[in-house]
């Protein structure tokens, strides 16, 4: 008998069509979820859809969920990353097509730049891994992970080099992991 | 490139920030690397700190209710798939071999069916869609016009292997695989059906973990002979036109 709080036995208690299971993930992490999705759509109402679609995502796949392939944090916070970024690539392609095909650096140049703040709910604190991270390094990995450029998009961005770029992403998740490795020691 | 470049890359990969040729490179290396595997999961596992620190935002609570009331009227319940029975299926002659894998994958949705009905009584007009969805696909085993069409796996899986039954008179099709790696969520293998040298999607899947699937094709377009079938990955969602590496290929 598995522990009823325990997030990967209410996962199996999901597979097995355990409504009640659901409402319990779904309490434990909804905060986690639309705060995310808020930072990465910074629109209210799409980030309350995207909740919407990742929570009936996780009911559906329940039975693929694979601890070996991560913890169940890391599944969600994947599939809400995934959909949204998706949805935010495919805004920013339709925005493009409507800027002038004469030039396309500009209007590259121009949806890069379109990335606005998020609204202040939402912006990270600066506390406990993140602290560690140089400035620089954390705008990287921001404008990577929750802005949802690609490295090139974001030389272009910053005006870097695109070793610059890598080399400062690998730098910031080095100290990541050698933090977050430090608080658990 | 030695090894430790390729782990690098596995680290911008998994921070969703890997692009261009380097990212098709990284792909085809991952499908059989599991060591940059590891290192994708171990980052993805870092990253979550990212969002664990931003100020928490409680949803309203009509949502709960909205997304209880969606998972009542659900078609299928999620279920947790009985082990796979031997592949006997994939060795036998071709139209026979071809209906005892649908009849695999008919089986399985026949335990699912006989769940729904002990657990979800009130769910009888949504075990009615599923019934259809079924009789579809015995209704097209048993039209003579289908054709069999053999894939086999490429250099990223050479172990995969598929089967397409293909109706070219009605342009449609039902197409089992096996062996191909698993896939993350963001992204999805994309069929497409070649015609000469020009192709046209015709779908997209994810596999279980034994690399099966089952994916009905949608009526492709009419004026096209279609004489190649091809699999490639692709980013989740699909794209107009192939840009991953081909996992299966098969000629009529």
């Amino acid at each position: 008998m598995g522990n009823a709080d325990n997030p990967i036995d209410l996962i199996r208690r999901m597979a097995d069509g355990d409504r009640e299971a659901f409402g319990s993930f779904y309490d434990r992490y909804c905060s986690l979820v639309s705060s995310f999705a808020l930072r990465l759509l910074k629109d209210r109402s799409s980030a309350e859809d995207l909740l919407q679609e990742v929570f009936m995502q996780i009911w559906r796949q329940a039975g693929s969920y694979d601890q070996e392939r991560g913890s169940p944090e890391a599944w969600l916070i994947n599939i809400t990353r995934s959909r949204a970024i998706d949805s935010l690539r495919s805004k920013r392609r339709r925005d493009r097509s409507f800027v002038s095909t004469e030039d396309p650096g500009g209007a590259m140049a121009q949806q890069v730049g379109s990335v606005s703040d998020p609204e202040p709910e939402v912006k990270l604190t600066v506390q406990g891994a993140l602290a560690g991270l140089s400035e620089a390094q954390r705008r990287v990995l921001e404008l990577a992970y929750l802005d949802g450029l690609t490295q090139s998009d974001i030389a272009a961005r910053l005006g870097e080099p695109l070793g610059t770029v890598k080399t400062r992403m690998r730098a910031g998740l080095q100290k990541l992991r050698e933090t977050i490795g430090k608080q658990w020691s | 490139m030695n090894h430790e470049e390729w782990l690098e890359r596995a680290e911008i990969y998994a921070l969703g920030a890997l692009d261009g040729e380097e990212l098709s490179q990284f792909e085809s290396h991952l499908a059989g690397c599991s060591l940059c595997e590891g290192r994708v999961r171990e980052t993805r596992e870092t990253l979550t700190v990212l969002p664990r620190s931003l100020a928490q935002v409680a949803p309203p609570r009509s949502i709960k209710e909205k997304l209880l009331d969606r998972i009542r009227a659900e078609t299928v319940v999620p279920i947790r798939r009985p082990p796979q029975t031997k592949r006997l299926w994939w060795g036998v002659g071709s139209g026979a071999l071809a209906a005892a894998a649908v009849l695999i994958v008919l089986g399985w949705n026949l335990l699912s069916t006989r769940r729904e009905l002990q657990s979800l009584q009130g769910q009888v007009a949504a075990l009615q869609v599923e019934l259809t969805k079924q009789e579809e696909i015995v209704g097209f085993l048993s039209n003579p016009q289908v054709r069999l069409v053999s894939l086999v796996g490429l250099p990223p899986s050479p172990n995969a292997s598929g089967r397409l039954l293909w109706d070219p008179v009605n342009r449609r099709g039902l197409l089992l695989t096996i062996g191909l790696p698993e896939i993350p969520t963001e992204k999805d293998y994309e069929l497409w059906g070649i015609a000469g040298s020009e192709p046209v999607a015709a779908g997209m899947f994810k596999v279980d973990r034994q690399g099966r699937a089952l994916l009905r094709l949608p009526g492709l377009p009419e004026g096209k002979v279609f004489d190649k079938f091809a699999v490639t990955l692709e980013p989740a969602g699909g794209v107009p036109q192939p840009t991953g590496p081909m996992h299966l290929l098969g000629s009529l």
